[in-house]
């Protein structure tokens, strides 16, 4: 067994390509075991995990500071400090002075009851089942425009040729952005990611509050108008930028993971003859062979939560101030929930349990548009080939696969996934 | 006093969390909707802690004609 004492897991590139064995190995120093380096607390047990997605429950008691853990940085790590000094055993009036100062501070994900409550109310309605599946003709039109342009040539490149395009087109339409604006989107947003602004999407907002703008003289029957109109829970109606930010995150938020998700469910066609032969026979396996992706690949590799006050998680102890990491890849991988935890199992009864879009009040509101698209990809593209493979000239022989992800600890993806396509006769 | 519990159906996203939270209680149908399966399955607890951390806030519970949970 390799030694994993002295992994730095925010940086070393080998458990970045294929973290599971260290996983393992972590879960085995305790579900929640305080990493050396930075004294990070990494929760890789499920049942642990639960316990802090569920916290806070707040609903309808909505008080400031409420529950153990914040989610003030939930999105920015455990790099970034706050200026004034973090001491005692409740720490809570210097989140609220300073949460601010933390990157992506703005955005949903980073938000707390009772600002998180009001702000998650104005999605209320707008992404559920219910709604996409009155929009799904544009998804399952798109997806086969998009495969019309590389099937007869036998082969793509998932990442760019599909996944991409088909993920940012499909939020455009169902947001209501207009056609004009989508490659500089495109562009910026595929850029965002390498520098580390204090608001990196700010060039979104400025642009989706123009659209909030138009959307409250015009109303029309998309997201947009619908966030435009939305109000808090007491009946007040939020400013245009409260609801652009809104806007702009789902906007940003569901394509780089979605395109993950694509991509992993397609490798997993390619890679095993068997299994694409049963869901080609059986479209109704779909559905769950999408949630055993996300179990078995999550693109969202880590969350974080600060602890308010001083607590305690399974017997660890944690200080306030702490640095708590959830890391949904290796929950979704302990053997206490999920039998034969390695295994791709599409029967797996329980797969559906698995964190990949967290767990709780903070739970990825853009789960049920991702699991559409998952379901419209695989479909569309069983119906466009007779067979999906890996190409080898990329990717190497089936014994000695080379596969290129990420290099970040933030999210777990192919960088490209090159596939061989027989269109179907 | 039994709990009474509905779902809004036109809110509910389909993160299937209520049926981790109060396994029994609730399910979800083909459209991925959850539904109340059967209210007496799980603890009054379970099925409370299921409302609080519903990402939607789609269940409500009542006691006594009172929204109390």
């Amino acid at each position: 067994m390799t030694d994993f004492a002295g992994v730095n897991f925010f940086a070393d590139r080998a458990v970045q390509d294929d973290p599971y064995e260290y996983f393992d190995w972590v879960r085995a120093q305790g579900p929640v075991w305080q990493e050396p380096r930075y004294g990070v607390f990494m929760i890789t047990g499920h049942p642990e995990a639960m316990e802090v997605y569920g916290d806070p429950a707040t609903f309808p008691t909505n008080d400031t500071a409420s529950g153990t853990f914040s989610s003030c940085n939930a999105v920015s790590g455990p790099f970034v400090k706050f200026s004034e000094p973090v001491e005692g055993d409740d720490i809570s009036e210097v989140i609220t002075k300073c949460r601010h100062e933390l990157p992506f501070s703005d955005q949903l994900p980073s938000f707390d009851p009772p600002n998180h409550t009001d702000h998650r109310h104005l999605l209320m309605r707008l992404i559920t089942p219910k709604r996409l599946k009155e929009n799904e003709s544009f998804m399952w039109e798109y997806a086969d425009r998009l495969i019309d342009r590389f099937v007869d040539t036998g082969s793509c490149e998932l990442v760019g040729d599909y996944a991409e395009p088909f993920t940012l087109t499909v939020i455009a339409d169902l947001e209501g952005v207009p056609e004009a604006d989508h490659s500089l989107f495109r562009q910026r947003l595929s850029t965002a990611h390498e520098k580390i602004d204090h608001k990196p999407l700010e060039f979104l907002y400025e642009r989706f509050s123009e659209y909030i703008e138009d959307r409250r003289q015009t109303p029309r029957d998309d997201i947009l108008s619908g966030l435009a109109t939305a109000t808090f829970p007491d009946g007040s109606m939020p400013e245009v930028t409260d609801a652009a930010l809104i806007a702009a995150n789902l906007f940003a938020g569901g394509q780089e993971t979605t395109v993950r998700l694509l991509s992993f469910a397609l490798r997993m066609l390619a890679e095993r003859p068997d299994l694409q032969q049963l869901v080609r026979a059986d479209r109704d396996r779909i559905p769950n062979f999408i949630e055993e992706t996300l179990r078995i690949e999550s693109p969202l590799r880590t969350q974080f939560r600060m602890a308010r006050v001083r607590t305690k998680l399974g017997t660890v102890e944690v200080p306030a101030g702490g640095t708590v990491m959830l890391v949904p890849g290796a929950c979704n991988r302990d053997p206490r929930v999920f039998d034969d935890p390695h295994e791709f199992d599409i029967e797996r009864p329980n797969a559906r349990q698995h964190v990949g879009f967290g767990h709780g009040i903070h739970t990825c509101a853009g789960a049920p548009l991702a699991r559409a698209e998952g379901r419209v990809t695989v479909n569309q593209f069983l119906d466009r080939t007779s067979e999906i493979t890996i190409s080898e000239a990329e990717h190497g022989a089936s014994d000695s696969r080379r596969y290129d992800y990420l290099p970040t600890f933030f999210l777990r993806g192919l960088r490209s996934l090159h596939l061989e396509l027989t269109p179907a006769s | 006093m039994v709990l009474e519990v509905e779902i809004d159906r036109e809110v509910c996203m389909g993160s299937g969390n209520c049926i981790y939270e109060a396994p029994g209680a609730f399910a979800l149908d083909d459209d991925t909707i959850a539904f109340v399966a059967d209210a007496s399955a799980a603890s009054e607890e379970k099925i409370i802690a299921a409302a609080r951390k519903c990402p939607t806030h789609a269940i409500t519970v009542r006691r006594d004609n009172e929204t109390s949970p």
